[in-house]
């Protein structure tokens, strides 16, 4: 490196060189800005995002390719905007990792500091990374949904029965999981703010939605339609409900207070613990 | 200007830091010392609401830290550890944290040239050198040009040259009349630096002083004499009350006399003088010393309890 000049002449002591911003303190709206600059600026998130689009449909194509050519009893029942839908449970668990790096990522580099030195209302802090996160995976989410769809329907059409959104439900049902995949990601948000160690936060994600409900499965019968990624395939995501599935009402109001709960005790925690 | 006022914080059962009191004022540099592990980073951190106290508080302008209305445009802070995601480019660091403080966008550059990442400010910073990364370090807290600086470490990891710049700027700093704080283990780097000193061993205050009144305090009075007739000088001395000794080189180190006293005894008892030094403790002699007690880990190869060697005065 070259000699350095030591300082600018931006940088006198008089007249702090700041935006007009007619604010009068630092809140929720720089913050977002923020947080938006730090999820498009790194490459991980580019990543995250072509992965997930890559398995979701590479999945929705091999389940709906998997229900092609069947007799007539095996399509009884038969929901094809379910199966179109199939690919979006790696959506789920990718666009979890999502919310969870937004902030383990903070954690893991120590970006949490320059964070908090900048906003050091911590609340601020996660109430803006709600936001952009959930505003992100909002329209990835639908996003993925829709194509999802319309890929799952044009495969279906090589032998096997279609959806259309005209049809009763279905534009409920696609519309609803591209939603409840940015509620997936609020989730990792969460429990990543808990947890603050990105393994530690995926795997506590992979087992509260959808590993433990069904262990316990056996046990005490039927607990499983209460885990996040059961609620979404089979109430969410479907147009004609199976068994014991909960109804679309109880599923997203389940899944919000998931989301509530891991959030709220994320909040207490980031305002109780040292950074 | 900050203030902490009987600041404390424990972890598990150590107390890091332990009714900590001082205030540094703005205009000049205020040295931060302390042994590894005596607290420094510990206090830094609750100066910058990142740690909350046990007891005590720090202020810095009067406010709580997570009351100031723009952080970044009130305190500037480098810490220790880094505090990047090594993923995201310098500039884009950078322009988020500008973002969180209504801080211009022409500010970033800025920031860059003068910390001398320009050239690299698009490469990820994950890529760069302890130096670079702590230049990365400096562009931040100078981003809103506050006017309290904290710097855990600064010249950690830089080259020599880095060393001075960064001793320059800090003093830059301050004579624009800003609070500068910079903790260091390293008594000879403050003492280049720094104009105050706050010093701290297992949290609790040792001095709080200026480095020209602790060098003054903590100096010895000894004075060197070398003299072809070492035996008749020292019997000169002994009965002048001096408490002379003979080292192994010849030459005569004696307390209880000034150099101009000497002098004149000389003068009176016409004794030859080949060489008259007054001599002062090291700096870092007088550092090890007061904080020897306070020392966490210490190895236990050295004796740092020993009586400081004198050495010429620098």
């Amino acid at each position: 490196m070259t000699t350095l000049p030591i300082t600018s002449p931006a940088s006198s002591r008089t007249g702090v060189p700041v935006a007009q911003s007619g604010r009068w303190r630092a809140g929720l709206s720089q913050t977002v800005r923020a947080e938006g600059t730090k999820l498009v600026s790194l490459r991980s998130t580019r990543w995250t995002l072509l992965v997930t689009a890559a398995g979701t449909f590479l999945v929705t194509f091999l389940a709906t390719h998997g229900a092609l050519h069947h007799n007539a009893q095996w399509y009884q029942g038969f929901d094809p905007t379910n199966q179109s839908l199939a690919g979006l449970a790696i959506g789920s668990l990718a666009l979890g990792v999502l919310g969870i790096l937004a902030i383990c990522g903070d954690y893991g580099t120590g970006t949490i500091r320059s964070s908090l030195g900048a906003m050091p209302r911590r609340g601020v802090l996660l109430r803006a990374k709600v936001l952009v996160v959930g505003l992100a995976t909002l329209v990835i989410g639908e996003t993925l949904s829709f194509i999802s769809f319309f890929e799952g329907q044009a495969v279906l059409h090589g032998g096997a029965p279609t959806a259309a959104l005209g049809q009763p439900g279905v534009l409920r049902a696609v519309a609803l999981s591209g939603a409840f995949l940015a509620l997936f990601a609020l989730l990792g948000l969460g429990i990543g703010t808990v947890i603050r160690h990105t393994a530690g936060a995926i795997a506590v994600f992979a087992g509260v939605t959808f590993l433990v409900p069904i262990l316990f499965d056996s046990i005490s019968h039927g607990i499983a339609r209460f885990a996040p990624e059961l609620i979404f395939a089979n109430s969410i995501a479907a147009v004609h409900r199976q068994g014991n599935a909960v109804s679309v009402t109880i599923g997203v109001m389940l899944m919000v207070a998931y989301c509530a709960v891991a959030l709220g005790l994320g909040a207490v925690l980031l305002n109780r613990r040292d950074a | 200007m900050i203030v902490t006022r009987g600041l404390s914080k424990r972890y598990g059962n150590t107390l890091a830091v332990d009714a900590l009191s001082f205030t540094v004022s703005p205009g000049v540099v205020t040295g931060f010392l302390g042994p590894n592990g005596s607290g420094k980073s510990t206090t830094m951190r609750m100066i910058l609401g990142l740690d909350r106290p046990d007891a005590g508080s720090a202020l810095v302008n009067g406010c709580a830290y997570a009351d100031l209305s723009w952080p970044l445009r009130e305190v500037g802070a480098l810490l220790d550890a880094k505090a990047f995601h090594p993923g995201r480019s310098a500039r884009n660091h950078l322009r988020w944290l500008a973002q969180t403080n209504d801080i211009p966008r022409t500010r970033v550059d800025a920031v860059l040239d003068i910390v001398g990442l320009t050239a690299v400010a698009d490469r990820r910073a994950g890529k760069f050198s302890l130096g670079m990364g702590q230049r990365l370090g400096i562009a931040s807290a100078l981003l809103g040009d506050p006017g309290v600086l904290l710097f855990d470490e600064p010249v950690n990891g830089l080259d020599p040259e880095g060393i001075r710049w960064v001793r320059h700027l800090l003093r830059d700093l301050a004579s624009e009349g800003r609070t500068v704080l910079v903790s260091s283990h390293l008594i000879n780097e403050m003492a280049l630096t720094a104009q105050r000193l706050v010093v701290i061993g297992r949290g609790t205050l040792i001095a709080e002083t200026s480095v020209d009144d602790f060098v003054a305090r903590h100096q010895s009075d000894a004075v060197r004499v070398v003299t072809p007739t070492p035996q008749r000088f020292v019997a000169a001395l002994s009965r002048a009350g001096a408490r002379p000794s003979v080292q192994p080189d010849g030459s005569i180190v004696t307390s209880g006399l000034s150099a101009a006293d000497i002098g004149e005894l000389a003068a009176d008892q016409e004794l030859t003088v080949h060489e008259l030094t007054p001599m002062r403790a090291s700096l870092e002699d007088v550092f090890m010393e007061l904080t020897s007690t306070t020392v966490e880990y210490r190895s236990l190869s050295h004796d740092h309890s020993a009586a400081p060697d004198a050495l010429p005065a620098r």
